[in-house]
């Protein structure tokens, strides 16, 4: 296999598959940083902002683009519901109870999007993509734009962490709500603005998704696991983590096909975060509050 | 003398059994107030009473002339009040400059005046600016936790064992950064492991005792007091 086919065929998908798995990633860290628990439904809460993504295209005519938006804005009140109606009494007990229920949060989106959706396959756009030739590598479209969106979302969300007053209060929550709430920091406020955050990212990432791949009620579920395996890979609580270890699992995957059946695809993520957990459970970047 | 704080007749605990029993105290303007007493005595818990962190069974607590009895600790931070907690009472991941700007959180508009008053109070801290609050020393930190919480202009700064695990230096540079803030006009209360010193540098003291009153007094007189000195003083 020569270099440019290797760079066509497996690091390019897999950067951008890396690229989903982190902006997941990032989200499954706010949580963790803010409400310190696992959050099973992340994967759901991605296809449902999928979903609506492709709800309000339809129905205003607008592009996927222009809807995308309007659609992590739906996802970002969807979690906050969703925080409202069912995290918000468990929040003093064990956090185990939360990440559990989350569980059954994931079901229960999941089972939204297959009433009014079906199990079917969609996509946000019909005919297929021929790649555009840059020198010899082979590049869709909308590759370009995933990759150059979620480098834009990532570095807004940097800057509204470090510089803005509202950035900085979730980082003080993050790092010490005791002393957050006796700077007069509302606990309530800042885990409203994390899952706003949250859903929208998830919303990016599902459409991100949908968009190189297929809209079905499936999709984020599926990427579930990935998800994990990089923010645990990365370390926890790390941003900066998160990127990595999207990119790693990401590439790592498609990479492992030409060791393993495609079908067994997936495993790749399972092996990385059982390597990360044994290995060096804290992660790349030695886990943090944000 | 009338009381900028007050505290009347407080009971009250975390959970079933009550650790304060008919507490009563009074904090006056620009006045040094310590706590002190033997380990379990409740004074941290006196303190954190005032700051709505524990349930009051009965008593009240007066601020201003306003009353302010189980108020949300959120809601208690705008009467005037800041607390200092003994541990982990800085943001470690955030700088020293963040630190500040946090304290200052419920302030709009412009608190730069807030924040050079800080660093006139605490210049060290202006060249450690963009330091990581968690990577300073304990005295340091001690410095940000103070600074932070004056960064809201409190009446009455609240400061649970502000010198716990200090050297002897740190310390009479904490007793010195508490008269400074006196002298700008805040009302500073104590709790103090170190009786001695603490009562030679406070205006009045109060002695607890298994969440009681057990006696108070100016400084001196508890100082001098033999029977307290025995009990208390290790005198």
């Amino acid at each position: 296999m020569d270099i440019s086919s290797f760079i066509n065929f497996f690091l390019i998908p897999g950067i951008i598959l890396g690229s989903i798995y982190a902006l997941g990633a990032i989200g499954v860290t706010l949580v963790y940083a803010i409400m310190r628990h696992g959050h099973f439904a992340h994967g759901d809460l991605a296809t449902f902002g999928a979903f609506m993504v492709l709800l309000f295209s339809a129905s205003s005519g607008l592009s996927p683009y222009a809807a995308l938006p309007i659609a992590a804005v739906a996802a970002g009140l969807m979690a906050i519901a969703i925080d409202w109606l069912f995290y918000t009494h468990l929040r003093t007990l064990p956090k185990i109870i939360t990440t559990i229920s989350s569980l059954g949060v994931a079901l229960m989106l999941r089972a939204v999007v297959q009433i009014f959706w079906g199990v079917n396959t969609l996509s946000y756009e019909t005919g297929i993509a021929r790649p555009e030739n840059w020198f010899g590598l082979r590049i869709k479209p909308h590759e370009v734009v995933t990759v150059v969106m979620v480098i834009g979302l990532v570095v807004a969300l940097e800057i509204f962490l470090r510089h803005s007053k509202w950035g900085k209060a979730m980082r003080a929550m993050s790092d010490n709500p005791d002393l957050a709430s006796l700077c007069g920091i509302d606990n309530r406020k800042v885990i409203a603005l994390t899952w706003m955050l949250v859903g929208a990212l998830c919303a990016a990432s599902g459409f991100f998704l949908g968009l190189n791949t297929q809209v079905k009620s499936l999709m984020g579920w599926n990427i579930l696991l990935p998800t994990f395996a990089a923010a645990i890979l990365g370390g926890v609580g790390r941003i900066e983590g998160a990127i990595l270890g999207g990119l790693i699992v990401g590439i790592c995957e498609e990479m492992s096909v030409l060791v393993i059946r495609s079908e067994y695809k997936v495993l790749s993520g399972f092996v990385i975060l059982l390597l990360a957990l044994l290995i060096r459970p804290t992660g790349l970047f030695r886990g943090k509050v944000l | 003398m009338t009381a900028l704080l007050t505290m009347s007749s407080i009971s009250g605990g975390y959970g079933d059994a009550d650790i304060l029993h008919d507490l009563s105290m009074e904090v006056g303007a620009r006045e040094i107030v310590a706590i002190i007493g033997p380990n379990g005595a409740g004074k941290s818990t006196a303190m954190k009473s005032i700051f709505g962190l524990l349930t009051i069974r009965s008593g009240t607590i007066v601020v201003d002339g306003t009353d302010i009895t189980g108020w949300a600790p959120s809601r208690i931070v705008r009467s005037g009040i800041c607390y200092v907690p003994q541990v982990a009472n800085v943001f470690y991941d955030m700088t020293v400059h963040e630190n500040f700007e946090m304290g200052a959180f419920l302030r709009n508009g412009d608190y730069s005046d807030a924040l050079e008053r800080v660093y006139e109070m605490f210049p060290d801290m202006k060249a450690k600016q963009k330091a990581l609050a968690g990577s300073l020393s304990g005295g340091q930190r001690q410095m940000v936790a103070i600074g932070r919480a004056l960064m809201l202009d409190p009446k009455v700064l609240l400061l649970d064992e502000p010198t716990a695990g200090l050297s002897p230096k740190y310390m009479e540079q904490i007793f010195q950064t508490c008269r400074d803030i006196r002298n700008t006009g805040v009302a500073l209360v104590l709790v103090e492991q170190h009786a001695k010193q603490a009562l030679r540098f406070a205006d009045r003291g109060y002695v607890l005792a298994a969440g009681r009153n057990r006696c108070d007094g100016t400084g001196v007189d508890l100082l001098n007091n033999r029977f307290i000195a025995e009990m208390f003083l290790g005198a």
